[in-house]
């Protein structure tokens, strides 16, 4: 078997020079330090979102956008088709898990502050895919045309036109209409399936190849007491491992670990699906958005109705876009972080907000 | 792969290394199929092949006499095709209006019957006798060549 | 010749004027002139009120001169026609100022807005004018109080009054020619009629159903004899026992139909194809029906029951003993919804009243074993159900199975209908055929529900695989590292 292998390889490189890459990816070394196993998560998310694509694509070939035909038709995969349930179950379950997986990537390089100098735009293609992965979520959580999912779009969009001067036209233009109704979802639909994956696409090839191409960052401590000599390979062994094959075997381990919890989870807590959306009926109660926008959406709550001069929920809306965007830029006005400085200041907004969000998060949960 | 081949010529442990990489490849091989498998099913389409009928074939035309009624499978919903003596092709829904029995032609009475409560529908699927409390809904009978087609009334 | 008698009469009524001051003239002449409206009119309830001719016809009563008397500029009108006719007695009877303060009348005012509203205040054919005025029914010049015997609107006229023109075929061709004719002939054979015949002014006659001045169709929903509205309009007298005390009949029909099957479906679903009173008892010719007719009554509706029990060996036996045919065992008025538990030999059963095991033994058999059957097919359904909704819980594809628990259903009902045949063989056929079909669907279920574990050994083994591919990954891991510190 081996030998096929090789040949094979042989063959292939006779023509396109393979070695190139092999040499590349050999010379490529992971750092090993205490907080080396946060550099998984990118792997793992990557992962999900490969499942994403493949599951999704699977789903697309029964699903049927429309009023009239998209919850029966998740009914249908659920139901009829073999292993209906299983991939639409996996497709629910590693969207969430994607998000999470997600959301520990990006505050593992935040504290680590590796989006420093030479890395802002690694940290700018993130953050960007960051938020496509709510729209991922957002659009995606309409598509079974359910109960829940309807009212909780209706919330969702209505904030969206709460924005002064530009939230109306945002909303009609994500409604397709002054109100939820089955443009909404066609739209969704489009945005879900093509514009988004596209966009991602895009910025997920810039990302993987800036991350090859500069190597793994290493927390701004660390670095410091070890200076650039870690990458010196074998004197510094214990230091380092190659990323080829020893981190891409790790790597492909933990992604079976996390396919194996995919399954389980989709097995034992198959996702359910509901009751089909009715227009005209009254909402029902505990009205949640997905969990990911959960803080948020119990920020609001508590905001009063009046700030000062501003209507307390335009205050938060306009807060929380303030605070994203100011986050996404932290390469440019941290710049403590990039001459090699500690910067305290930087680990203590991002403690505060991730105990906002874990405290929120549980206030709105429960 | 080739990689691990190459270091393994100056493994001590030989026959140790080949059980393992017998375990992993067989392991690998087995993974594959437990994946493929799902989707492989999941790609066959399954006997209805859509979300929702909207038409069904009913049979051929010599198959229903004329002065008769057939039973005709419709999704989950029975439905009934009667060839009147007049020789129209007309369907309706075989779910008693009143307590969703199965209705049936009586060619003596020359009405749809339902067995349960004695309840009568003329040939348009009108209530006419007993306890049914609203017509029958009716569906559009469409026949090409020698095929006949019910579809849903639009 | 006219003109003696002319003078004559002028003398006369000159001479009337003179000993009294303030003499209706209409009155004085009309009757000198022999004038028989004149002499109706000294009987009729508003002549008793000093209401003088001019009251309708206008004109001025104390002019000697008929000239004078009946001059249009005094407000003279003749023969009210048409319309007018009602607008003429409205001018009193809707205006508080005069009913109340010069009368003292408790009588309502509204009643010509009212008779407008309702269907007889429809265009008449000519198009010219209403099809019924005050006078239609009350009379004119003779007008008396509808509580003196003699009115043409007191209950034991009414009938009549009414049939002047409903018993009137062509008359009522113009307007209703669906409308039956028959109804005042009808009514004579009823209990109410006869008893109105008699001269008893309390049993119902037209109005007390049908209302008076707001009589609307029968098909109005507002109509007090409208399907749903029944039952209430009969219970008005019916379920008033001093009203009904001299009748020696129970006041209990109403109270018992409300829980009755029938009542429930008519008054709280607003099932207008279930029974009121009328549809069992009859509506013009209201009696109860007889012993022998029972089970004719029951099936107009319950047609394919009544047929089987036809042709049952209970019909012989019923008609020997004189037993009401379906009231035996359903009872009357209080008709609740028939369920399994009436048959058998249990004691709550029916059956078991006549069919004891030591007496009438054969009909004891077969209800216990109409009763197992029946027990067994409702069983095995419950089974079956249970199954299918475990397996559409659980996720899983039934709907194969579901749609046969439809026949299952089917064939419950079918024997129940079948029982009333009280023939074990065809109920056997029945319920065999639905035993079977539960056996197929308990099977489908099974499957589904066996299906839904089969997918945990599904995962179980993808796990192991996962697991042993991990694990060998992992010491693959070990090794190549343990290599490359070697190879330092």
């Amino acid at each position: 078997m081996n030998f096929s292998w090789g040949k094979i390889y042989s063959w292939i490189n006779e023509r396109v020079h393979l070695e190139d890459l092999v040499e590349f990816l050999g010379k490529k070394y992971v750092p090993i330090h205490r907080h080396s196993v946060w550099y998984y998560f990118g792997g793992v998310s990557l992962f999900l979102s490969i499942i994403q694509v493949v599951t999704g694509i699977l789903l697309l070939l029964y699903y049927k956008s429309g009023e009239e035909l998209a919850y029966e038709s998740i009914q249908f995969i659920m139901s009829k088709v073999e292993f209906g349930w299983l991939i639409r179950s996996i497709h629910s379950w590693a969207a969430n898990l994607f998000v999470l997986a997600a959301m520990i990537h990006m505050f593992s390089v935040y504290f680590g502050k590796a989006y420093r100098k030479p890395r802002e735009m690694t940290w700018l293609t993130g953050m960007l895919m960051f938020f496509l992965a709510l729209g991922f979520g957002f659009s995606g959580y309409l598509l079974p045309w359910n109960e829940l999912a309807f009212f909780a779009t209706k919330v969702g969009t209505d904030i969206a036109g709460v924005i002064p001067i530009i939230g109306k036209p945002i909303m009609i233009f994500l409604r397709g209409g002054e109100e939820v109704t089955g443009a909404t979802l066609s739209r969704f639909f489009g945005f879900h399936v093509a514009v988004f994956p596209g966009i991602f696409t895009v910025l997920l090839g810039i990302h993987l190849i800036l991350v090859q191409r500069q190597g793994m960052s290493e927390p701004l401590g660390l670095e410091n007491t070890l200076g650039n000599e870690v990458k010196t390979i074998y004197g510094e062994r214990s230091r380092t491992m190659p990323f080829f094959p020893n981190f891409l075997l790790r790597d492909l381990l933990l992604w079976l670990i996390v396919l194996n919890l995919l399954a389980i989870l989709a097995v034992f807590f198959p996702w359910e699906l509901g009751k089909k959306a009715d227009l005209f009926a009254p909402a029902p109660a505990g009205i949640k958005p997905e969990w990911y926008f959960l803080f948020m959406f119990q920020t609001l709550k508590y905001l009063p109705a009046q700030l000062w001069i501003i209507d307390g929920e335009v205050f938060g809306i306009l807060a929380f876009g303030l605070v994203g965007f100011l986050w996404m830029l932290v390469p440019f006005w941290d710049r403590k972080s990039s001459k090699g400085e500690k910067n305290r200041f930087i680990n203590y907004i991002g403690i505060f907000i991730v105990m906002y969000i874990i405290i929120l998060t549980i206030l709105g949960w429960t | 792969m080739n990689e691990i081949k190459t270091h393994a010529e100056f493994s001590p442990h030989e026959s140790k290394r080949n059980f393992l990489k017998y375990i992993l490849s067989g392991g690998l091989f087995a993974l594959a199929g437990s994946i493929l498998y799902p989707i492989l099913a999941y790609l066959n389409p399954p006997k209805q092949g859509e979300v929702e009928i909207s038409s069904v074939k009913a049979g051929k035309l010599n198959e229903i006499e004329k002065d008769s009624g057939m039973m005709v499978k419709f999704g989950t919903k029975p439905v009934i095709l009667i060839r009147t003596a007049n020789d129209e092709l007309r369907a309706f829904s075989a779910t008693c209006t009143h307590l969703d029995c199965t209705v049936q032609y009586k060619k003596e009475m020359g009405v749809i019957w339902c067995a349960c409560h004695n309840g009568k529908y003329d040939l348009n699927g009108r209530n006419v006798s007993g306890p049914p409390p609203r017509p029958l809904d009716e569906y559009r009978v469409i026949v090409q060549g020698e095929e006949i087609l019910i579809s849903k009334k639009v | 010749m006219k003109t003696l008698s002319i003078i004559v009469l002028s003398f006369l009524v000159s001479l009337r004027v003179s000993s009294q001051q303030r003499e209706d003239k209409c009155m004085s002449c009309h009757e000198v002139i022999g004038d028989n409206v004149a002499e109706m009119y000294k009987q009729d309830v508003h002549a008793h009120k000093g209401i003088s001719c001019s009251g309708c016809h206008g004109g001025d009563p104390h002019m000697e001169e008929m000239e004078q008397a009946m001059a249009v500029e005094k407000g003279y009108i003749g023969v009210p026609k048409g319309d007018d006719i009602s607008t003429v007695c409205a001018k009193c009877h809707s205006n508080a100022a005069i009913m109340v303060k010069e009368y003292n009348s408790i009588l309502s005012r509204n009643q010509l807005e009212i008779l407008q509203l309702s269907v007889h205040g429809k265009l008449s054919v000519s198009g010219k004018e209403r099809i019924v005025q005050c006078t239609t029914c009350h009379g004119v010049h003779g007008i008396v109080s509808v509580k003196s015997p003699s009115s043409p609107v007191f209950p034991t006229h009414v009938p009549k009054t009414c049939a002047k023109c409903h018993s009137d075929a062509i008359f009522m061709r113009a307007y209703n020619p669906a409308l039956p004719v028959d109804q005042l002939e009808k009514y004579h054979t009823s209990v109410h009629g006869m008893l109105n015949a008699k001269g008893d002014h309390k049993p119902a006659e037209c109005v007390s159903c049908h209302g008076s001045h707001d009589i609307r169709s029968a098909k109005d929903a507002k109509s007090a004899v409208y399907p749903t509205n029944l039952p209430a309009t009969c219970a008005k007298c019916h379920s008033n026992a001093r009203y009904m005390k001299e009748y020696k009949i129970p006041s209990d029909q109403f109270k018992k139909y409300s829980v009755s099957v029938h009542g429930k479906a008519l008054l709280e679903k607003g099932d207008i194809g279930a029974p009121a009173c009328n549809d069992c008892h009859g509506n013009h010719a209201a009696v109860p029906p007889g012993t022998e007719s029972i089970s004719q009554v029951c099936g107009t509706c319950h047609s394919l029951n009544a047929s089987l029990f036809a042709s049952s060996p209970h019909k012989k036996a019923f008609d020997q003993k004189k037993l009401p045919e379906c009231e035996t065992c359903h009872g009357y008025h209080e008709i609740v919804s028939a369920t399994d538990e009436l048959l058998g030999v249990s004691p709550d059963a029916v059956c078991s009243r006549c069919h004891k095991e030591n007496q009438n033994q054969k009909g004891f058999i077969v209800a216990k074993k109409m009763r197992e059957l029946i027990d067994s097919l409702e069983s095995s359904d419950r089974i079956a159900t249970l199954l299918v909704s475990d397996a559409e819980q659980k996720g899983m594809e039934v709907s194969e199975a579901r749609f046969k628990l439809r026949d299952v259903r089917q064939a419950r009902l079918q024997s129940r209908t079948l029982v009333h045949s009280f023939n074990l063989e065809k109920f056997h056929e029945v319920l065999s055929n639905g035993l079977t079909i539960t056996g197929v669907v308990k099977s489908q279920g099974q499957a589904a529900i066996d299906e839904y574990y089969f997918r945990r050994w599904g995962l179980g083994i993808a796990t192991l695989i996962i697991t042993v591919v991990a694990v060998s990954l992992y010491v693959t891991i070990r090794r190549i590292e343990k290599r490359q510190t070697r190879q330092e």
